[in-house]
């Protein structure tokens, strides 16, 4: 019980005495407005208190609606959504693109390679040599991939850094147990299995696999691939 | 009994770039007979109506993957003894296990090369 309750609490005790002692058969009206005025002095300090109360509580929602607005502004969420997110999307396309353009180049040159004829030296020789330099040729996407990863990759620092700036101006207020739904794409993923590649260090070896696979492996042996 | 080099092969990935390369590694190895699906449940239409004598088949695919494609081939009568083999990205202990129960006959882990491509398939149906 806070301090202005117990004052209210006490007031209404002293006021009940005072009702009790008194000849309640023969009351007046001044007795009943002083009693009266005894009440609404005795809740003037709890409704006063409870005002202030309620003042701070707002003033401190209303400070916490203007951080978020202004860490939310922060992150520019058009600008995030109408340049970086876009950017990002167009230059991981071109990714896609580029590496299938030029594995069609070189899947199309080494065939060439594998279609020519050795019994005829000199059409051979032409034929490797060309298919050599186009493959090579084809080869120069890494360069420019490599350039596009790295825009992505500034892309996602950028957002982090956003992200992290705001996560840390609410604090407290963003719960960390809160338990994301698994989405349909999540359980599909999890009961087929589907991990995607692993990392370097992440994934098993193709030696581990024929362990795994060979008749005499043990649950042993499996277990220690779990090590 | 020398393996039959014409015996139909079914390739089965979603990525066609995946399915040229294997078919050419599959060429050089000396098979001329081969079909490709782009994901499990075109490559149980396809062993439906034709018996395969080796499927290679990748993890990963929508709408049913691989190992789903194992799991129904294993379960129908008519197709159980195909030998199949797994060549997937997928490469974490779980997915080896759980291939093995379902029936794989063998798990090749990309990026891979065409030796170990030789070496299992001659595990699974024997020298050629």
């Amino acid at each position: 019980m806070s301090a202005p309750e117990k004052a209210v609490d006490t007031s209404l005790d002293a006021v009940a005495g005072h009702i009790r002692d008194m000849d309640t058969d023969s009351l007046s009206l001044p007795d009943i407005l002083n009693l009266a005025e005894i009440m609404v002095g005795s809740m003037q300090g709890f409704f006063g208190h409870v005002d202030t109360a309620i003042y701070k509580e707002l003033i401190e929602i209303s400070d916490f609606i203007d951080t978020t607005r202004s860490e939310i502004g922060r992150l520019q969420p058009r600008n995030l959504k109408d340049k970086h997110f876009p950017e990002a999307g167009l230059e991981l396309e071109a990714i896609v693109q580029s590496t299938e353009s030029a594995t069609n180049t070189i899947m199309e040159q080494a065939e060439l390679i594998m279609a020519a004829d050795p019994d005829d030296m000199p059409g051979y020789h032409d034929t490797v040599q060309g298919a050599v330099m186009e493959i090579f040729e084809a080869c120069s996407f890494q360069d420019i991939t490599g350039q596009r990863i790295s825009k992505v990759v500034s892309t996602l620092v950028h957002i982090e850094g956003k992200i992290s700036s705001l996560a840390d101006a609410l604090g407290s207020a963003l719960s960390e147990e809160s338990v994301e739904e698994e989405t349909a794409e999540e359980k599909r993923k999890r009961e087929l299995i589907l991990n995607g590649p692993a990392l370097d260090g992440e994934g098993i070896e193709q030696s581990d696999v024929d362990d795994i696979l060979s008749e005499g492996a043990s649950q042993d042996d499996i277990d220690a691939l779990f090590d | 009994m020398a393996v039959d080099l014409s015996m139909p092969v079914l390739v089965v990935d979603d990525y066609k770039t995946m399915i040229r390369i294997i078919r050419n590694l599959l060429k050089q190895l000396g098979f001329t007979n081969v079909d490709d699906a782009a994901d499990g449940t075109e490559a149980l239409a396809k062993m439906r109506g034709k018996r395969y004598g080796l499927v290679i088949s990748d993890w990963n695919m929508e709408p049913m993957t691989g190992y789903e494609l194992l799991k129904e081939v294993r379960s129908d009568e008519g197709l159980k003894p195909t030998p199949f083999i797994m060549i997937t990205a997928e490469s974490k202990t779980e997915n080896v296990i759980a291939a093995k129960k379902a029936g794989v006959n063998n798990y090749i882990v990309k990026p891979f090369n065409a030796a170990t491509l030789k070496t299992k398939i001659t595990a699974v149906i024997g020298e050629f």
